[in-house]
């Protein structure tokens, strides 16, 4: 056998395992879910014999899910941007700031991560309740007379999410930034540019990179989060993630929640495609 | 054109002081070169001269008027730093109208000008590319095109060829001299290598530990150091210890060591008795046959093309230097005679 053929092999067997797991426990039970949104509906079970596009149809024709897919979109867009503006100066800070606080603040971003996600909505269902302590305290300040509802509403899970995905935009922004040399700042300085302008034409294209890792990467999670708007909305405002787990578990329809997980990964994937595109850098990094 | 004036500057990084009151004067469209070892300060200066740093103390002056309290944006400064610092998302012609736009320049004049300077530093055709497509020696001078093309007060360059291979570096040294006459521009140039402030310069300065140890023309600096280490980091030297045996009125003073005696400049401490270093550069000294110079044996020699770099030993075990061009070959061993003309002794200190 000829050198070349036999270095295809061994790279073949290496990825394998990765392949393997990939097929398995992606693109395997994706397919299920494809295959069982074109089931028909059951009665008492969750689907019947047959092919069917009804579920599809049902989907487009309710404008009760297509408000709701759209609301989940806006949540995950609002979310996204909640952790671009808060995340990108943490971002800054970590990779710029001095060493001996950069090493708190690193814990301090990390911190989220390794609290369950269970636990940390809870939390927030502590801080965001009618009688929570964002309530109480605005209430003894007599800045407000009744709780403000911050529970149960769209706003609710805005704040959690946003919490709760925050270091998946801090993270690659930051990585982005360590990335940006300080000289370059310098050199824009010493051309005459203000800081602001330092920051536009510099700073910002040049943490893009990282800026479309952290957008793509909140915005999907927020997109598919489930434990979170399960607990800030209840049974008031729902996502579509959390319209999808009700539809498969609580009335067992199985091929219309499979319909419904398909038709948000999809308009979700369009929206990243979009995204991405508009976001493209027409530059290499060094 | 601008005239550039240090005054007693002082920049303290906490307790570390990494300049210790430079005082210094640039001519208009002069090229000064700060030269020393890493650590001495010489990118502190610079940062201090274009306002990335705020001195502690001190003054800085640009045709007299005080620029201490102006921000680095508003100095009109042209920079180049060593790894360049290109913009990378940026083409050489956007790297190269950055500057212009700050400065809101009219689109027409913008390009002539950047057009103009691109042909100066020969990257006319590059103007579309991004960095990461031009080689170190193309990227700098893009770098050093970028910081012309705003037609600054001055040009500071903090080890512009460090990163470039060693027959580019000796081509870009020519090069930059060449824009910097043409274009006349006051000139910084920070460098740790003392060949390339000796061909580059009009002035030299050697800093050691934040201080300026000497200031000079680049022969002033090698022909007539100001001490022992100027003289060790300005090129090779030999360094031999004599005796002060008269002081002449002249100036003078008569010193004996393994050479006899010989006359050298008077220098401060000298007295009858003490002793003093006296230095001379191995190319001062001319490999004669041994009757005609001080007695000596070849006790190794290195070959480089070039030159031919021997060591000889003096019959009291002295080992001296000596660069002479390869015409005449000695073989390890051979007697030779070393001779020495009087005026390539320079004292240097007393030491006892
Ligand atoms: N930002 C800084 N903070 C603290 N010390 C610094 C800083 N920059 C430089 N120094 C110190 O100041 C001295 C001079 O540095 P520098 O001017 O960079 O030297 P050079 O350019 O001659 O190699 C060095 O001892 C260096 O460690
Ligand atoms: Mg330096």
């Amino acid at each position: 056998m000829n050198p070349l053929a036999s270095k295809k092999r061994a790279s073949l067997l290496l990825i394998a395992p990765a392949a393997l797991l990939i097929f398995f426990f992606l693109v395997l039970p994706y397919l299920t879910i494809v295959v069982m949104s074109f089931r028909v509906p059951g009665d008492g079970t969750p689907y019947a014999p047959g092919f069917t596009t009804g579920n599809y149809l049902h989907f487009f024709s309710d404008s009760f899910f297509l408000q709701q897919t759209f609301n989940t979109l806006m949540i995950g867009a609002i979310c996204t941007l909640v952790c671009l503006v808060l995340g990108f100066p943490v971002a800054w800070q970590l990779a710029r700031g001095n060493s001996r606080l950069r090493g708190i603040a690193y814990g301090i971003v990390l911190s989220p991560l390794l609290v369950g996600i269970v636990i940390r909505s809870y939390g927030w269902t502590i801080i965001l309740g009618n009688n929570g302590m964002i309530n109480r305290t605005l209430i003894s300040m007599g800045l407000v007379d009744r709780p403000v509802g911050l529970m149960y509403n769209t706003l609710g899970i805005v704040i959690a999410l946003s919490h709760v995905f925050l270091p998946f935009m801090i993270l690659p922004v930051m990585a982005a930034i360590q990335g940006i040399d300080p000289s370059l700042e310098s050199a824009a300085r010493s051309l005459g540019a203000s800081r602001a302008t330092i920051f536009r034409r510099i700073i910002l294209p040049l943490s893009m990179p990282g800026i479309q890792a952290g957008c793509i990467l909140t915005f999907v999670l927020s997109l598919s989060a489930y434990v979170t708007p399960a607990l800030i909305g209840g049974s008031k405002v729902k996502t579509m993630a959390v319209t999808v787990v009700d539809t498969l578990v609580d009335t067992f329809q199985w091929p219309f929640g499979s319909a419904l997980a398909l038709m948000l990964a999809v308009t979700g994937a369009v929206i990243v495609v979009i995204f991405a595109r508009m976001t493209r850098m027409k530059w290499k990094a060094a | 054109m601008t005239e550039v004036s240090i005054e007693r500057l002082t920049m303290d990084y906490g307790v570390h002081r990494a300049v210790d009151g430079i005082s210094l004067r640039i001519r208009n469209g002069e090229f000064i070169s700060l030269l020393g070892p890493s650590g001495c300060g010489k990118t502190t200066t610079l940062k201090v001269i274009a306002g990335f740093e705020h001195a502690s103390s001190g003054a800085i002056r640009f045709d007299g008027n005080d620029v201490m309290q102006v921000p680095a944006e508003k100095r009109d400064i042209g920079m180049v730093f060593q790894n360049y610092a290109l913009f990378p998302h940026m083409t050489v012609a956007g790297n190269l109208a950055f500057g212009l736009e700050m400065r809101k320049l009219p689109k027409a004049e913008m390009q002539s000008r950047i057009a103009k300077v691109l042909e100066m530093v020969q990257l006319s055709s590059h103007a579309d590319r991004y960095p990461n497509q031009l080689s170190g020696g193309q990227q700098q001078r893009v770098a050093l095109a970028r910081a012309l093309v705003i037609e600054p007060k001055i040009l500071l360059l903090d080890e512009p060829l460090a990163n470039l291979d060693a027959k580019l570096r000796e081509e870009m040294r020519v090069f930059i001299r060449e824009i910097q006459r043409r274009v006349g521009i006051t000139t910084v140039y920070v460098t740790h290598d003392q060949a390339e402030a000796m061909t580059m310069s009009d002035r030299v300065v050697v800093m050691f530990g934040g201080k300026i140890a000497q200031m000079g023309t680049p022969a002033e600096i090698y022909d007539q150091p100001a001490s022992v280490e100027v003289a060790k980091f300005v090129g090779q030297v030999n360094l031999l210890r004599m005796k002060v045996e008269a002081i002449t009125g002249d100036g003078g003073m008569d010193v004996s060591g393994p050479f006899g005696v010989i006359k050298v400049k008077s220098i401060e401490g000298a007295a009858p008795g003490r002793a003093v270093t006296v230095a001379v550069r191995p190319e001062a000294i001319d490999l004669v046959s041994p009757s005609e110079g001080q007695a000596a044996t070849i006790a190794s020699s290195y070959y480089s093309g070039s030159l031919m770099d021997y060591r000889a030993r003096l019959a009291d075990g002295t080992l001296i230097d000596v660069q002479t061009f390869p015409r005449q070959r000695f073989a390890d061993g051979e007697a030779v005679g070393l001779s020495i003309p009087a005026d390539r002794w320079w004292p240097l200190e007393v030491t006892a």
